[in-house]
């Protein structure tokens, strides 16, 4: 997909870098083996390669301030990457240089119930700190599709979503501190443990989302809240996901804010049933997969108000799920959508575009025409409570007439996302894949601006070239 | 080009990273060249010229990795590893290639002769082959030689099974070591001596006859006691109740899905006890103990704090290499835990 040219270091410059970096972190944390760069020269992300010239594991934030010290010296690009879980091309070393892998970086080095606090390293994946957060009684809400393998370094830069984000929000809203490396070598700190902080302007922020364009965050301070007593889930089945996508509007309408509101197409249905095997009804036209945490009262009413909704859109079947396992289990088969798909050809190529949640049932229907329009197997799945839809084609990447026409589709869906006031990514990033759309959704000078940010943080971009602020 | 792998098999990944956090040797590294996704991406850099098949990385890792098919557990898209790891390793091992402590191990298995002589200074099972028995038990082939109780057992607590002397190897070993074809004929052969029903004692046999016979031909013993005729009725256990717990075979679990079947046996006969990793390698992993033997030790490590941990008064294993790995761990870290098979266990605890 994106092929970019690759201005070549020269042999014996890698080589004298490679040295160098041998010293700063250790010969056995330093790789230029073949086999080690092709691992390493992409991510989840379908079609996207680089190739990078060395892959180096740093332990320590002195290591990682030594390696960019060096890299910059060599003007080197320089990729930080966590588990390679993100769907955007966001860590694929186009231009080569050194992909900097976080993953020893996994100590979890405090969780204060005093100050509701997690102090880690970048490398420590979601799922960890969601579990020893649990184990104290508090939660960390921010919980992505890949959340038992994705860091939260990566998390952080990609400002991952998550089933729950309508109403806990995304990781920026849990970054408190963040200690990062800049290009040039310099360790900062933005932020710390408090809630209160405006003493310079908000960097941490700013490195949300910011997909390791401009610096290296080596340590998080993540907020934690207290856990909710406990949670219900229930799920509606209707004939087509127009209806689902009403359904969704009517429940946000009815004063309850859920935890969970996620909606599934039939293909998607279809498909993780097959993996899963959890007994759901694939002849219907959609699922929508609701919930609520909270005080058992609560939850008691907000879940018979969604049910009431999903009836009176002419839901076919309404369930709720009688245990704690049954309603995990579902919302682990909804996490496992997207590679589930795969199940039905061997490309699959995915889209995050995002509008405002009382557009959902216009951008479905949009998607769907679009699909009939090029001839195109596209299952929509999504966080219908924040209007973050999965639109997912399916296709064998052989047949060239019909990858040219998923990408004239997500175009046209893209189009939409921007004419309906949403976004080309609620939560994928812009990473390599997006990039050539950005300006359409931001405008140049707001593009312009962002390349005067870069510059400011990374002088010689260095940073994870060919992404944003590119 | 000559193609290695099946295509079919290979486009299934869609590197979505979900096998990650599943893979022991990932566990111990943290490097993406030695996860299931990186090896595939390794696999498909051979399969396109990309990578040499001399390079000595795609060679390191087509050994490092366990074979143990956790990530196939995991693995939404369905990506069947375990086929990819024999093609791969069939490629690979062949000749000059093939670890040299292979030979002699794979030589002993390869005829029914060579099997046979294996069990005859032992006292394993046997009777005399019958005509009308639609059941057997297989000897199994290092087994017979090792672990001749087991069989011995096994027998005990099913005499409806005959088990005759003359069978051989099921292939397993071959077929994970790099010679796929002969492990399909092996088994194959088993499956011609042994005619109806295959019971066996070791899940990593079940799971490859399964896959040259059909699972319909296979039980593995747990599985054939737990569903036979009459199964089911509790035995009064003994008091105090035994602290057990139990090591997944892995091919057992993630290869036939078979793991309820011993978890609910044992707790007929003691206390079971669930260690954190009871599904996960404990490096035996086939032949893997002896050719890599520092990285089958560092993976069996935190299966030994757990026992530790756990102050099991028995650890049933269903499967040879690994009562043999977890043997010889608990005696050198000299914890009390016994370690038997789950047919021992039966038959010791349950009155039998």
């Amino acid at each position: 997909m994106v092929v970019q040219e690759r201005v070549s270091p020269t042999p014996a410059l890698v080589q004298r870098l490679r040295d160098r970096l041998r010293q700063a972190v250790g010969a056995a944390n330093v790789r230029d083996d073949a086999g080690a760069l092709v691992t390493y020269a992409t991510d989840s992300t379908p079609l996207a390669r680089g190739q990078p010239d060395l892959v180096v594991f740093p332990a320590t934030t002195d290591e990682v301030a030594s390696v960019l010290r060096l890299a910059d010296e060599a003007r080197m690009p320089v990729i930080p990457r966590g588990s390679g879980t993100n769907l955007s091309g966001g860590t694929v070393p186009t231009r080569g240089g050194i992909v900097l892998v976080l993953t020893r970086m996994n100590r979890l080095l405090e969780i204060s119930e005093g100050d509701l606090v997690a102090v880690c390293e970048p490398g420590v994946r979601t799922i960890e700190l969601a579990e020893a957060a649990a184990a104290r009684g508090l939660l960390f809400p921010p919980d992505p599709g890949s959340h038992t393998t994705a860091t939260l370094g990566g998390n952080v830069a990609e400002c991952s979503g998550g089933l729950r984000a309508l109403k806990y929000g995304v990781t920026r809203d849990y970054v408190l501190g963040v200690q990062a490396v800049l290009a040039t070598g310099e360790v900062i700190r933005s932020g710390g443990r408090l809630v209160k902080d405006v003493a310079g302007y908000d960097l941490r922020r700013l490195l949300c989302g910011s997909e390791g364009t401009l610096a290296v965050m080596t340590e998080l301070t993540l907020r934690l809240v207290p856990a909710p007593e406990s949670s219900g889930t229930g799920m509606a089945y209707f004939a087509d996901l127009a209806d689902a996508a009403r359904a969704v509007s009517r429940v946000l309408a009815s004063g309850v804010l859920p935890v969970t509101l996620e909606f599934l197409d039939q293909v998607c249905i279809g498909s993780v049933e097959d993996y899963a095997r959890i007994g759901l009804n694939t002849d219907a036209g959609a699922l929508l997969i609701f919930g609520q945490d909270g005080d058992a009262h609560a939850i008691e009413r907000d879940m018979r108000r969604m049910a009431e909704a999903c009836a009176a859109e002419g839901a076919t079947d309404i369930r709720i799920a009688g245990s704690d396992a049954e309603a995990a289990e579902l919302l682990e088969a909804r996490r496992a959508v997207l590679p589930s798909l795969s199940r039905l050809e061997p490309l699959t190529i995915l889209e995050d575009a995002t509008v405002p949640r009382s557009r959902i049932a216009e951008m479905v229907q949009h998607i769907q025409a679009v699909a009939r329009r090029h001839g195109l197997k596209i299952g929509t799945f999504g966080h219908a409570g924040d209007g973050n839809l999965h639109p997912t084609v399916v296709l064998d990447p052989a047949d060239q007439h019909a990858v040219n026409s998923a990408h004239e589709a997500f175009d046209e869906i893209f189009a939409k996302a921007i004419e309906l006031n949403g976004s080309i990514t609620g939560e994928h990033g812009v990473g390599i894949v997006k990039l050539p759309h950005l300006e359409r959704q931001l405008g140049a000078d707001h593009v312009a601006l962002l390349r005067r940010i870069k510059a400011a943080f990374d002088p010689h971009g260095i940073l994870n070239p060919d992404k944003l602020g590119s | 080009m000559t193609e290695i792998f099946t295509p079919e098999l290979l486009d299934r990944c869609i590197s979505c990273g979900f096998c990650l956090p599943a893979c022991p040797t990932y566990g111990l590294t943290s490097v993406e060249t030695s996860s299931p996704r990186g090896r595939i991406n390794l696999m498909r850099a051979i399969q396109t010229g990309i990578l040499s098949e001399d390079d000595p990385t795609v060679i390191e890792e087509s050994s490092f990795c366990l074979g143990c098919r956790a990530c196939e557990q995991v693995c939404p898209a369905g990506v069947q590893y375990g086929a990819l790891l024999e093609e791969w390793r069939d490629r690979l091992w062949r000749g000059r290639r093939r670890p040299w402590r292979l030979k002699p191990l794979l030589w002993a298995v390869n005829r029914k002769s060579r099997v046979h002589v294996l069990g005859l200074a032992r006292r394993h099972a046997r009777t005399r082959r019958g005509s009308g028995e639609s059941a057997h038990l297989m000897l199994g082939c290092f087994e017979r030689a090792l672990y001749p109780q087991v069989s011995r057992s096994a027998s005990v607590l099913a005499p409806e099974l005959s088990a005759p002397v003359a069978q051989g190897c099921c292939g397993a070993l071959h077929a994970h070591n790099g010679e796929l074809e002969r492990g399909n004929e092996l088994a194959a052969e088993l499956g011609e001596a042994l005619p109806g029903t295959i019971v066996t004692t070791a899940g990593g046999c079940a799971a490859h006859l399964a896959g040259v016979l059909g699972a319909a031909r296979v039980r593995e013993l747990s599985q054939w006691l737990a569903h036979r005729d009459g199964a089911g009725q509790p035995r009064a256990p003994r008091e105090p109740r035994p602290r057990i717990g139990l090591q997944d075979s892995c091919h057992l679990r993630n290869g036939l899905g078979v793991f309820r079947e011993p978890r609910e046996l044992l707790a007929q006969v003691g206390e079971y006890v669930e260690l954190p990793s009871a599904s996960a390698c404990c490096g035996a992993a086939g032949t893997y103990a002896i050719l890599r033997p520092n990285d089958s030790a560092r993976v069996l490590d935190g299966h030994l704090d757990e026992i530790a941990d756990a102050d099991l008064d028995v650890l049933a294993v269903v499967n040879p290499g690994c009562y043999r790995q977890l043997q010889q761990g608990v005696r050198r870290r000299r914890l009390r835990t016994r370690v038997m098979h789950l047919a021992e266990v039966l038959t010791s605890l349950g009155g039998a």
